[in-house]
């Protein structure tokens, strides 16, 4: 099942989440990348009904980069989290809503700090400095209030994380096989392997 | 309500005003954030708190801000507790077919001729408003919070006095709630300042 | 001027960017009604909204009228309020009591006062009873029951004392003497036990066989009370002993030709006790984590850089 997981760190965000494609029981596909670059410095995760998924992060995508494109400067993380957020809960007023849960990490280039938002298909957002979403959430949410370090190194932020996925990979009977790992911190986004 | 959870409360105190609630976020009964504000300050003197479903919390509060700043842009002067009570209610009554999940609970001092007045108010989801004399309570919490304040609450209390039996009140109240607790922040609004705290509660 | 039936507006549900326009129209706003059908669907519980369960009545006198109604609201079994206020301004002399649900009675009652003022500025004459009482039933009867108001329209006009029931899917009554609600039964029954013709003022004392709560400082110190004061405070009460749904004070309301009289919490047969101890907490029982200090209080330091201070003498 779909499952992502974020944390925050000394100036870093890291950003994980599975990479199957399923249909009904079926692994179509095991190397999707759910993690969006939204910019140079802004990474969303993203799971929920299959098509919605994919249309409503490029929605996002392709907005956010006219902004940029528009302004000569991109949007900071706590307005585009408030952005998404106001299409999710416009969305959910439509006749067919988009179900999409996200998880928003970024590092703000004016105040020099990492943001993290936990937003869910009904257009709720909180700044958190852990998430997750999916089945995975049940255990990792535990490990990570019991672990995580808003001032830890990114070496231990990602060991954090591994507790999390190793985890899952234990107690999950439907965990998923491979996960795509993306940090965003002052130097902007890349992805790790894990 | 129970979706996301969560509880705010007020009070009268003499000459001063307190509203606090809790801060936990969940997620039924997945817990996300201990760190959710859900009460928002519309003017110096005057806080909301907003009881219910998180997505609406944020979408009302938005829309508070900007029908406030219209306000006080057109009167030229700041919104008084009362006139912003009326305007919550409006604007949930008008969704009366179609209502935000959210009950909120507004707490202010009114400008009087003779100085500022103690106000309090809470509406129900489609706008009803309740102009309590002593105290308020909405949220998930909220059947456990009426008793306890009917309990502690007692007129005249100054504004230390009035932090700790709004602290006690609403601490006590959320533990006995499984979908509210996991922190609570307390304002404390006087006269010349607002005092804010954040109060040690349990985490479970 | 528009006649008062008109069809339901039909609304189209607003784009987002004007739904927070300042000026919004009339009419109700179904933008989230989709929403909520899609969050009822996967079993969020629509939270309850304030009720009264309300006893409330009203009945005639040789005089006027008397509107009567108990002071709870309810939230589910929980009493929300204590003690609120369910009758209604109409205009001077027209008064509305409400029951049902609370927010519904209270904007009804708002609107058709409202419009009962302007109708009233522009014929320049006293607003009559039975235009409230017509106002009021088209517009319950357009919601089609969906706005949840049953009221006692009571009112003394040009053309003599008038007391109305309207229910909330637009029919009404003429009657002496009404009752609604849900103590609505137990005040009919004292209604038919006591109720007679042109009842008048202070004729008869109070009949000494008081209960209780009517006895030591709950009655106000008027050296006598109207019979048919009386019959409605004890209908009221009926309600208030008998209903779950009603409870606390008694207000009530006479209505005459030439002067209305609103009798706020006329009778408080519940009042609650003193405390007999303090129950304040010690300063510093409860532990905090952080606190912050807004202040407002703008204080400046003016300091002079040069001369002496200007002469104003």
């Amino acid at each position: 099942m779909e499952t992502s997981f974020a944390l925050t760190g000394k100036g870093y965000v890291i950003i994980a989440a599975d990479t199957t494609a399923a249909r009904s029981i079926v692994k179509m596909k095991v190397d999707e990348d759910k993690i969006k670059e939204l910019g140079t410095h802004l990474l969303m995760a993203y799971s929920g009904e299959p098509g919605d998924t994919v249309q409503f992060a490029e929605y996002v995508e392709r907005n956010i980069r006219l902004y940029q494109i528009r302004n000569l400067y991109p949007l900071r993380p706590p307005a585009a989290a408030s952005w998404i957020r106001r299409s999710l809960a416009q969305s959910l007023r439509s006749r067919n809503p988009y179900s999409v849960n996200l998880l928003l990490g970024g590092y703000d280039q004016a105040e020099n700090k990492p943001n993290l938002y936990w937003i869910d298909y009904l257009g709720s957002v909180v700044e958190v400095p852990f998430a997750a979403h999916g089945y995975g959430s049940y255990f990792a949410l535990s490990l990570l209030d019991r672990y995580h370090d808003p001032e830890a190194p990114l070496e231990e932020g990602l060991a954090t994380l591994k507790r999390c996925l190793d985890e899952v990979a234990k107690r999950l009977v439907v965990s998923p096989s491979k996960y795509m790992v993306k940090v965003v911190d002052k130097d902007g986004v890349r992805e790790v392997e894990i | 309500m129970e979706y996301n959870g969560g509880s705010v409360i007020a009070m009268v105190g003499k000459d001063c005003v307190a509203i606090a609630s809790d801060l936990r976020f969940g997620n039924q009964a997945l817990g996300i954030a201990s760190n959710f504000q859900r009460i928002f300050p519309v003017t110096d003197r005057t806080y909301v708190g907003l009881a219910g479903l998180g997505t609406d919390v944020t979408t009302l509060r938005e829309r508070f801000r900007y029908r406030v700043n219209m306000y006080t842009i057109k009167e030229e002067r700041d919104i008084e507790p009362q006139t912003f009570a009326h305007l919550v209610s409006s604007t949930l009554y008008e969704h009366r077919f179609g209502p935000y999940f959210v009950e909120p609970v507004i707490a202010g001092l009114e400008n009087t001729s003779s100085g500022s007045k103690p106000f309090i108010a809470a509406a129900d989801l489609i706008g009803c408003l309740n102009f309590a004399k002593d105290f308020v309570v909405a949220g998930t919490a909220s059947s456990k919070l009426y008793g306890l304040a009917e309990g502690l609450w007692e007129p005249d209390l100054g504004p230390e006095d009035l932090f700790e039996t709004i602290s006690q009140t609403l601490l006590n109240g959320v533990d006995r709630d499984a979908f509210s607790g996991w922190g609570a922040v307390v304002h404390v609004i006087t006269k010349d300042r607002v005092v804010t705290r954040t109060l040690k509660g349990r985490m479970d | 001027m528009e006649c008062g039936v008109r069809c339901p507006r039909r609304r189209r549900v607003r784009p987002f960017c004007t739904q927070t326009a300042m000026y919004r129209g009339p009419g109700f706003d179904f933008s989230n009604s989709l929403r909520n059908d899609f969050l009822q669907h996967k079993g969020v519980a629509l939270p309850k909204a304030t009720s009264t369960g309300t006893t409330i009545v009203g009945c005639i006198f040789k005089d006027g009228i008397i509107l009567g109604a108990d002071t709870r609201a309810t939230e589910g079994e929980i009493v929300a309020d204590k003690n609120c206020e369910k009758i209604h301004y109409i205009a001077e002399s027209i008064r509305c009591c409400g029951a049902g649900t609370a927010a519904d009675t209270e904007f009804v009652t708002a609107a058709i006062s409202s419009n009962i003022e302007l109708h009233a500025l522009s014929t320049g004459r006293k607003p009559r009873v039975v235009a409230a009482m017509t106002m009021l039933k088209q517009y319950l009867f357009q919601y089609q029951g969906h706005v949840g108001a049953a009221l006692v329209l009571g009112g003394v006009d040009s053309t003599g004392a008038h007391l109305f029931t309207v229910h909330p899917h637009g029919s009404t009554d003429k009657l002496p003497y009404v009752t609604m609600g849900s103590g609505s039964l137990a005040a009919m029954a004292v209604f038919e036990n006591g109720w007679k013709p042109n009842m008048e003022v202070g004729r008869q004392p109070l009949s000494p066989a008081l209960p209780s709560w009517y006895s030591n400082d709950n009655v106000r110190p008027a050296v006598q009370r109207e019979e048919a004061l009386k019959l409605v405070c004890d209908a009221v009460a009926a309600g208030i002993f008998n209903d779950l749904g009603s409870g606390s004070n008694i207000d009530a309301c006479v209505i005459t030709a030439t002067h209305t009289e609103m009798l706020r919490n006329f009778v408080k047969p519940n009042e609650r006790v003193a405390k007999e101890l303090k129950y304040g907490f010690r300063h510093g029982t409860t532990a905090i984590k952080s606190e912050h200090i807004r202040s407002l209080v703008v204080s400046e330091e003016i300091t002079p850089i040069r001369g002496e201070a200007m002469d104003v003498s």
